[in-house]
C-alpha cells in the first residue's frame, strides 16, 4: 500500500536485483581457450548505523502542531502508530482521529495505523532521508502519540530501548518515564544533568520566551504546555549488500603459467584465502613461490592474499601466477575476521587450463606487465638482510670517518632493532604455536601463580563482573523475579559472576527505594518465595546475588503527635529517635546526620546503637533467609562510611558496593579535566569503610561522558598518566559502570552519550576495576558485543587490580594496554600498537588480536583499521 | 650486570685510540628494545633484584676488565674475538626430512644475522638421515636447512648425533632399533640389567653387530656420505663438525638413565658396565691383570642412581673402596674404555674431514655434582677417573690433542652460587680444571650453556667464562633457538648479551665523533672482546 515514491528509493536493494545472475559458473575445461572470465554475485550483510529523528514543531499557529518522524537509512519505512486519549485508562493504543491520518495510512486492527515514510524533499548532501509528518491540533483530546518504526523490507521493528516511542502532548504523563522530549531536571537526587541528544528547535528559539508556555487555555482542560523538541535516536540496520567478484583466467604464452586476475567491488580490505587442487583431489595445496604481493601462508594449508586497492574506487584486485599441474584454483573471500564469503556454501572454484590447451592469441602487453609484478616481489630474505647489514656497515664507516650523524645513526639503529624485534616476534609466535603443549603449560603455570585469589567484601574474588539485573521499569510486570529467573542461565553464560537484584523490601514507591517494613519482602518485583527461588536459581548457575539495601532512609508508617510521619511500623517499630535531627521535615529526635540528607523520607540515624543492631540483624537475616551473597548499598552519601564497615563486618558479604553519587566539577559549564576532588570524595568514603566495600566509579562515568561525547579522549588520562577516575587511584574498589536505573533507563537523569555506549563498555570491560553492566545494555542490541567483551575479559583474566599502561590519550583517540595482554583503543583517531608493544604484551597473540579487532569493530573506520587488522593478522597468523 | 659502569664513569682502557670510549657500548640503544629491564640498568638506585650478590658481581667484572686490559697492552697481537653461534631447534628437521617451522627459522636466522651472531649449530640425527635402512641416506631436509643458513649469510656448525633424544622425540634409526630388539646387548646396561637405549654401548664399537658391520664402520660411512652430500657447503658455510661420542652426544657413560629434574640434587649415578660385552672385556682385563676375581662384575658396593656418595661403601668419602687397589683397577679400566671409545670416534672424524677446511670437535660433559667431595663419584660413574688424588681429564684432553680436535664444553652458564649447597657441586672448578688441561695441551674449546631455560645469572657467568678463559675458548654456542629463546622474557636479555660480545659497531651515540678517529670495526671488535 505504500506509495510508489517510497519504494522506488531502495537503492539496489530490492529482492529482484539481489538474486544471483543465472549463468553457468563452471563449464568443462575444454570449452575454455586462452581467456575466460567469471562473474560471481556476492551477497553480504552489513550493519548500517543511522538515526531516527523525531521532531515536534508547531506550525501555522499555536493550535496546530506537527510531529515529524524521519529516518536517514534506506529502507521501506513504515510508521506503526496510535494515540492515547486524555481520559484513557491504561496504556492501550487507540487509532488516531481520521483527520490526523496522513494520506496512505492503513488501519491495523482497531488500535493502530500504519503510514509509510516518504522520501524527503530536502535531501542533504546526497543522503537519503525518509520522513513522515503528522499534523494535529491541540484541540483534540490526545494525550500522547505512540509509535514504532518498521522496515517492511526486512520486517524489522525499531523501538526505543525496547519500548514504544511516546510523544506526550500533555503534562501529566509523569508516571511514564518513556516519553520523548521530557524536561530534564526532575530527578529526586541532585546530580549533574546533561543535555543529551535533545536540542531545542531553532524555530522555537525564535519565539519570544514564554510564549510557548503561556498559552491560555480553557480551565476545563489540562494545561498543555507543549514544547517543541527534536531528538535523534541511533539505530542499526542490517542491510544486504550486493557485490561481485570477477575472475579472469588465462594462460601466459611465454611461461606456460596460468594467470588469474581477481577483481571485486567490495570496499575495504579483502583477503583472498586460496589454494590449488590437483586433478583428483579436494585437498588444498600451496604452490611454490612466488606469490602475489601481500600474501601470507595460513597454517600451511592455504595462502592469503590481500587484494590491492583499486585506484580511486571501491574494491580491489590482484594477479595470481600459477604453476602448471593444478586443475583448480579454489578460494573464499575474507572481509573481516568474522565474515567470509563463499559460493552458496562452497568454495569458489576456477578451473585452470592444462598445458595441452595453449592459448590462441597471446597478449604480449599483459604478460609483460605481469613479469614486472613477478620481479618486483622477488626480494629474497638474504638480500633484504644484507641490505640492513649494509646499513650497519655504512653506519660504522660513518662513525670511523668521524662524520657521525647522530640522528641518522640513531634512526638506523632503531630500524635495525625494530627489524630484529619484529623477526623475533614472528619467530616466537610460530615456535610457540607449533608446540602447543609446551606453551600452554607455561601459560597455565604462570597464570595460576600470579593472582592470589583472596576474597574480600571490597573486591569479591577480584575477577567479578556485575550485571545489574533490572531497570526502572522492571517492577511494572509485578513478576520480575520470575522473568529474570528465566535469564539466569543466559546471564551466567555471558560470563557475569554477580547479579544485582532490585531492592526487595515493601516500598512506598514501586521501584523499591522507599522502604517501609524491612522484613516484608513482598515487593512489586515478586513475593518473598519468588525472591528465594531466583536467588537459588542464580546460585545454581554459579552467580552471586547482591541485594539492593536502602539503609539511609525509611518510610514511616505512623505520624507523631505533630502529624509528622516519623514513627515506623513492622517488625522494626522504631520511633522518632531513629530519625536524624537535622531534617526539619521529619522532626527526628536522633543525632545529626553523619552525611547528606535525602529529603524525600526520614533519614535513619545510624549513630543509634539500637538502629545499628537492628540493621545488622536484618542484613544477617537477609543473608541467611534469602541467600543474598552481598550488598549494593543505596545512597551511602547519607551517613558515615564507618557504619557501613560495621554492617559489613556483621553480615560478612562476599561483595559489597556503595552508591556514592555526587556532582563532578565544572567550570563555566565545562567539565574540568581534573576530577581529583570528585574521586577523592568517593575514595574517602571507601576508606571510611576500611575498604570493606567498593564504590561505583561515578568519576569515570562522568569523564567518559565528556570524552566520548565531545571527542575529548585526552580526558581519559590524568596528569600522572593514570585513568582519571576512581579506578586510577583505587582500582580494586572501583566498580565501573556507564549506566544504571537512575542515570539511564526511563529516568535518564544522567544518560550516557547515545551511541557511545559500546566505547564506554570497551573501556570499563578491559580496564581494571570491577565492571558493572546495565541490564538494558546487556539484553538489548549491544548484547553480542558486550558478551564478546565480557568473555575477553574472562579469557584474559583481567581483574580489578590489572595493570594498565595508557599508550595514547589524544583528542580523538585513547589506547591502553592492560596486563601486558590486551590492547584496546577507542575513538576515531588512529592507533596501532607498535611492534614492540605487541611483542611485549601477551602470551596470547591470537586473543590479543581478537581483542583489538573487537574494539575496532565498535568504531568502524574501514581504511585504517583494516590495515591494522592485516598488520596484526600478518603478525599473528603466520603459522 | 656491569652496566652500572656505563652510568658511572667513562672508564679508560689501555688503548690510546680508544680513550673516552665508554664501556658497555649500549648507550641510547637499550631503551627501545629492553622494555622495563633496561631501567634497572641505568640507575643503580632502581630496584636491583638481589642486592649484595649482584653488587659483588659488578665489582668483579670491573676488576677483571682492568686486569684484562693490562694483559692486552702487554700482548703484541690481540687474539680474535669469540665467535658466537646459536643452536637451531633439535627438531629443526622432522623425521620425514622436512624443515620444521621453516618460516620461524628463517625469521630467526635473519634476526640472528642482524644481531651480529656468527653462525648456528645444527644437530644432524642418525635416526633421521639414515632412518630406514643402513646406507640409505636422506639428507634433503638438512640440505634445505643448510641452504637457508647460507642464504642468510651465517656460518654453520654441524653436530652429527649418533644418539636418540626423548624431548623432542628423535629415536635411533629404525633398523638399529630393530637390531636392538633381538640383541639388547648393543646397549649400555646397568647393574639391574636395565638398558639405556638412546645410544649404542661403546663396547660394541668394533663388533660387527649391525648387519655385519661394526658401529664404527657405520658411523664412518655416515660421515662419508655427509661429507660428499654437503661438499659445497664444507669450508664455506659449514665451518665445524662435531661427532657424537655417546649419550646426548657427550663422551660419557649414561650413568643416569633419566634426565635430571630441575633443582633436585642428583645422586651419584651408576656404573654402566653390565652389558654382555662390557662384562666380557672386564673379565679379560682382570685376567690379564692377574686378578680374575675382579673381572666377574662391577663394584658390588656402589650406590644406586639417586643415592648420596656415603650411602654405600664404594665412593665413600673416607675409606671407600675407590681408594683400594680394586677400586683403582676398576676405575682405570672403566675410564679407559671411555677414552679409547672417544679416541676411535675422534680419529674417525678427523680423518674423514682432514681434507676439508672444517674443524672437528667432540663434546665432553661437565659432570659437576659432588665435585667438592674427595671421590668425585658422579664423574666416576660417568667414566672420568677424576678424584682428589688423580687428574682424570688429562687423558681425555689428550685424545682431542692427538686428533687435532676441539673440545665442546657445556655448562658455561653455571655458577657455583646457584648450585644447591648439599650437592657439593662446583661447575666453575671443574670447568677450570678441564680448561687448564686444554690450555696445557693446546686444545681449543667451544663453550656452550647447559640450561635451555636460562640459568640464574647465566649470561653473566658465560661472559665471565669467555673472559677468563679467552685463550682457549674461541667459540660459544648458545643453546638453543625455540619459543623460549624468542620469548619477550628471554630474547631481550640475549640481545643485550650478544651486543656486548659482538657489536661494538652499533655504539655510536656515546661516541664523540672527533675523538673516535681511527676506530675501525675490526679493532673495535677485538677490543670489545677483551673487555667484555
Amino acid at each position: 500500500m505504500a506509495p510508489a515514491s517510497a519504494t522506488s528509493n531502495l537503492l539496489n536493494l530490492s529482492l529482484s536485483e539481489r538474486a544471483p545472475p543465472i549463468q553457468p559458473w563452471w563449464r568443462p575445461l575444454t570449452l575454455w581457450t586462452s581467456y575466460s572470465r567469471r562473474h560471481f554475485a556476492l551477497k553480504r550483510i552489513e550493519k548500517v548505523e543511522g538515526n531516527i529523528s523525531i521532531k515536534l514543531d508547531n506550525g501555522k499557529d499555536r493550535e496546530n502542531w506537527q510531529l515529524s518522524v524521519g529516518c536517514n537509512l534506506p529502507g521501506k519505512w513504515v510508521l506503526h502508530w496510535g494515540v492515547n486519549y486524555i481520559n484513557d485508562i491504561g496504556s492501550e493504543w487507540d487509532q488516531p482521529p481520521v483527520e490526523m491520518r496522513p494520506p496512505g495510512s492503513v488501519p491495523i486492527k482497531d488500535y493502530a495505523i500504519e503510514t509509510p515514510l516518504k522520501k524527503s524533499s530536502a535531501v542533504v548532501e546526497g543522503d537519503l532521508y525518509y520522513e513522515l509528518k503528522i499534523d494535529f491540533s491541540t484541540d483534540t483530546d490526545i494525550a500522547a502519540i505512540n509509535f514504532v518504526l518498521k522496515d517492511e523490507e526486512t520486517g524489522a521493528w525499531y523501538q526505543r530501548r525496547g519500548r514504544d516511542f511516546k510523544v506526550a502532548l500533555i503534562d501529566d504523563l509523569h508516571e511514564d518515564g518513556n516519553k520523548l522530549g521530557a524536561k530534564k531536571g526532575l530527578g529526586v537526587r541532585p546530580g549533574p544533568f546533561e543535555q543529551l541528544s535533545s536540542l531545542l528547535l531553532k524555530s522555537e528559539e525564535a519565539h519570544p520566551k514564554g510564549e510557548d508556555n503561556s498559552d491560555s487555555r480553557g480551565p476545563s482542560k489540562k494545561t498543555k504546555c507543549l514544547e517543541g523538541f527534536y531528538e535523534e535516536h541511533s539505530i542499526v540496520k542490517e542491510v544486504l549488500i550486493n557485490n561481485s567478484v570477477s575472475v579472469s583466467a588465462r594462460k601466459c604464452p611465454k611461461t606456460a603459467k596460468n594467470l588469474l586476475h581477481i577483481e571485486t567491488d567490495i570496499p575495504g580490505d579483502v583477503v583472498v584465502h586460496w589454494g590449488l587442487c590437483k586433478d583428483d583431489g579436494e585437498k588444498w595445496e600451496i604452490p611454490a613461490k612466488p606469490y602475489p604481493a601481500e600474501t601470507i601462508v595460513f597454517k600451511n594449508k592455504a595462502l592469503r592474499t590481500l587484494l590491492q586497492r583499486k585506484e580511486g574506487g571501491k574494491g580491489g584486485w590482484s594477479l595470481f601466477t600459477l604453476d602448471e599441474g593444478y586443475a583448480r584454483f579454489v578460494f573464499v573471500l575474507k572481509i573481516n575476521e568474522n565474515t567470509w564469503l563463499n559460493y552458496m556454501g562452497n568454495d569458489f572454484y576456477i578451473p585452470l587450463s592444462s598445458s595441452s590447451v595453449l592459448p590462441a592469441q597471446p597478449r604480449h602487453d599483459q604478460s609483460e606487465g605481469h613479469r614486472q609484478v613477478e620481479t618486483d616481489q622477488e626480494v629474497s630474505p638474504a638480500a633484504y638482510t644484507d641490505g640492513i647489514i649494509n646499513d650497519i656497515r655504512s653506519l660504522v664507516s660513518d662513525i670511523s670517518s668521524g662524520k657521525s650523524r647522530q640522528t641518522k645513526s640513531k634512526e638506523s639503529q632503531q630500524s635495525i632493532l625494530q627489524e630484529i624485534e619484529k623477526l623475533a616476534a614472528e619467530a616466537y609466535s610460530i615456535f610457540r604455536s607449533s608446540i602447543p603443549t609446551y606453551s600452554e603449560d607455561v601459560m597455565v603455570e604462570s597464570e595460576e601463580v600470579e593472582p592470589p585469589v583472596k576474597i574480600s567484601s571490597g573486591t569479591g574474588s577480584g575477577f567479578e563482573i556485575l550485571c545489574q539485573g533490572f531497570n526502572w521499569e522492571s517492577h511494572k510486570s509485578g513478576r520480575w523475579y520470575m522473568q529474570l529467573l528465566e535469564r539466569a542461565a543466559e546471564i551466567s553464560s555471558i560470563g557475569f559472576t554477580v547479579v544485582w537484584l532490585p531492592p526487595p523490601t515493601e516500598s512506598v514507591s514501586p521501584e523499591g527505594y522507599m522502604p517501609g517494613d524491612l522484613y516484608n519482602l513482598n515487593s512489586r518485583y515478586g513475593n518473598v518465595e519468588e525472591l528465594k527461588l531466583i536467588v537459588k536459581r542464580f546460585h545454581e548457575v554459579g552467580i552471586r546475588v547482591l541485594g539492593d539495601v536502602v539503609l539511609n532512609h525509611r518510610c514511616a508508617q505512623y505520624k507523631n503527635q505533630n502529624g509528622i510521619w516519623n514513627i515506623f511500623g513492622g517488625r522494626l517499630n522504631w520511633d522518632d529517635r531513629a530519625v536524624v535531627a537535622d531534617d526539619p521535615h521529619f522532626q527526628g529526635r536522633g543525632n545529626k546526620s553523619s552525611g547528606d540528607n535525602f529529603h524525600a523520607a526520614p533519614n535513619i540515624d545510624h549513630s543509634q546503637e539500637f538502629v545499628r543492631s537492628d540493621l545488622k540483624e536484618w542484613l544477617c537475616w537477609l543473608r541467611k533467609e534469602i541467600g543474598y551473597d552481598g550488598w549494593r548499598l543505596d545512597f551511602v552519601r547519607g551517613f558515615w562510611g564507618g557504619y557501613i564497615k560495621d554492617y559489613i563486618d556483621a553480615s560478612e558479604p562476599y561483595f559489597a558496593v556503595g552508591e556514592y553519587w555526587d556532582s563532578l566539577s565544572y567550570t563555566y559549564g565545562e567539565m574540568d579535566h581534573n576530577q581529583d576532588a570528585h574521586r577523592q570524595r568517593i575514595i574517602e568514603w571507601i576508606n571510611a569503610t576500611s575498604g570493606t566495600a567498593g564504590a561505583f566509579d561515578v568519576t569515570t562515568k562522568g569523564i567518559l561522558h565528556s570524552a566520548l561525547q565531545r571527542c575529548e579522549y585526552w580526558r581519559l588520562s590524568d596528569q600522572k598518566g593514570k585513568p582519571p577516575g576512581v579506578v586510577g587511584w583505587w582500582p580494586s574498589r572501583a566498580v565501573t559502570f556507564i549506566e544504571n536505573h537512575d542515570t539511564g533507563s526511563t529516568q535518564g537523569h544522567w544518560r550516557f552519550p547515545g551511541g557511545k555506549e559500546m566505547q564506554g563498555y570497551a573501556y570499563i570491560l578491559t580496564h581494571p576495576g570491577t565492571p558493572a553492566v546495565f541490564y538494558d545494555h546487556a539484553f538489548h542490541h549491544m548484547r553480542s558485543e558486550i558478551s564478546a567483551l565480557v568473555s575477553l575479559r574472562n579469557r584474559n583474566k583481567i581483574h580489578c587490580r590489572s595493570t594498565i599502561q595508557i599508550t595514547k590519550a589524544e583528542r580523538d583517540v585513547y589506547a591502553a594496554i592492560i596486563d601486558k595482554k590486551v590492547a584496546m583503543k577507542i575513538g576515531p583517531g588512529f592507533y596501532e600498537p607498535t611492534t614492540q608493544e605487541v611483542y611485549r604484551t601477551s602470551f596470547q597473540p591470537k586473543e590479543r588480536y581478537k581483542m583489538i579487532l573487537s574494539i575496532i569493530k565498535l568504531n568502524p573506520f574501514p581504511q585504517r583499521h583494516t590495515s591494522i587488522e592485516d598488520r596484526i593478522a600478518a603478525h599473528v597468523h603466520l603459522v | 650486570m656491569e652496566v652500572s659502569v656505563i652510568g658511572s664513569s667513562q672508564a679508560k682502557i689501555g688503548r690510546v685510540d680508544l680513550v673516552n670510549r665508554e664501556l658497555g657500548f649500549c648507550g641510547n640503544f637499550r631503551p627501545q628494545i629492553f622494555s622495563r629491564k633496561s631501567k634497572i640498568c641505568f640507575g643503580q638506585t632502581i630496584g636491583w633484584p638481589q642486592k649484595s650478590p649482584i653488587r659483588l658481581t659488578v665489582k668483579a667484572a670491573i676488576q677483571s676488565e682492568a686486569l684484562v686490559s693490562d694483559k692486552v697492552t702487554a700482548k703484541s697481537k690481540p687474539i680474535d674475538g669469540v665467535r658466537l653461534y646459536v643452536g637451531l631447534p633439535l627438531d629443526a628437521v622432522s623425521d620425514c626430512n622436512t624443515v620444521n617451522h621453516a618460516r620461524a627459522i628463517t625469521a630467526g636466522l635473519r634476526a640472528l644475522k642482524l644481531l651480529g651472531v656468527d653462525g648456528v649449530e645444527l644437530p644432524v640425527w642418525w635416526g633421521i638421515a639414515e632412518k630406514e635402512a643402513m646406507g640409505k641416506y636422506d639428507w634433503s631436509g638438512y640440505l634445505a636447512l643448510a641452504e637457508m643458513v647460507r642464504k642468510v649469510g651465517l656460518k654453520l656448525h654441524i653436530s652429527l648425533c649418533f644418539h636418540a633424544t626423548r624431548e623432542p622425540k628423535i629415536p635411533l634409526p629404525e633398523w638399529v632399533s630393530r637390531i636392538g630388539e633381538s640383541q639388547p646387548s648393543i646397549f649400555f646396561s646397568d647393574r639391574a640389567g636395565e638398558q639405556y637405549r638412546d645410544c649404542l654401548s661403546l663396547a660394541v664399537d668394533d663388533l660387527p653387530l649391525l648387519d655385519g658391520k661394526t658401529p664404527i664402520q657405520v658411523y664412518n660411512e655416515f660421515c662419508g656420505s655427509f661429507k660428499s652430500s654437503f661438499a659445497s657447503f664444507l669450508g664455506s658455510t659449514i665451518t665445524g663438525i662435531s661427532i657424537g661420542l655417546g649419550p646426548d652426544g657427550e663422551l660419557r657413560y649414561p650413568s643416569f638413565h633419566n634426565p635430571a629434574r630441575n633443582n633436585r640434587i642428583r645422586g651419584v649415578g651408576e656404573f654402566q658396565c653390565y652389558d654382555q660385552n662390557m662384562l666380557s672385556y672386564l673379565k679379560q682385563h682382570a685376567e690379564a691383570f692377574g686378578n680374575p676375581l675382579w673381572g666377574l662384575s662391577g663394584p658390588h658396593d656402589a650406590p644406586s642412581y639417586d643415592q648420596a656418595p656415603n650411602s654405600n661403601n664404594f665412593v665413600k668419602e673416607h675409606g671407600g673402596s675407590w681408594e683400594t687397589p680394586y677400586g683403582d683397577f676398576f676405575l682405570s679400566w672403566y675410564s679407559n674404555q671411555l677414552i679409547s671409545h672417544g679416541d676411535r670416534l675422534l680419529s674417525l672424524a678427523s680423518s674423514t674431514f682432514n681434507d676439508v677446511p672444517v674443524k672437528v670437535s667432540g663434546k665432553v660433559p661437565l659432570v659437576h655434582s659432588w665435585y667438592k667431595t674427595r671421590s668425585h663419584p658422579s664423574e666416576l660413574t660417568a667414566g672420568f677417573y677424576n678424584t682428589v688424588s688423580r687428574d682424570g681429564y688429562e687423558g681425555v684432553v689428550e685424545i682431542f690433542a692427538r686428533n687435532s680436535c676441539k673440545m665442546i664444553l657445556p655448562g658455561m652458564d653455571l655458577s657455583d652460587e646457584h648450585q644447591p649447597n648439599e650437592a657439593l657441586s662446583s661447575p666453575r672448578s671443574l670447568l677450570a680444571q678441564i680448561i687448564s688441561a686444554c690450555k696445557r695441551q693446546g686444545v681449543n674449546v667451544s663453550g656452550q650453556n647447559s640450561s635451555v631455560s636460562g640459568a640464574p645469572n647465566g649470561f653473566e657467568q658465560i661472559k665471565k667464562n669467555l673472559l677468563d678463559e679467552n685463550e682457549v675458548v674461541d667459540l660459544f654456542t648458545y643453546q638453543r633457538m625455540g619459543a623460549f629463546f624468542f620469548s619477550p622474557d628471554h630474547f631481550p636479555k640475549f640481545t643485550e648479551f650478544v651486543r656486548r660480545l659482538t657489536q661494538p659497531e652499533l655504539h655510536s651515540d656515546d661516541l664523540l665523533s672527533d675523538e673516535a678517529e681511527s676506530v675501525s670495526s675490526e679493532q673495535g671488535k677485538n677490543l670489545h672482546m677483551q673487555v667484555a
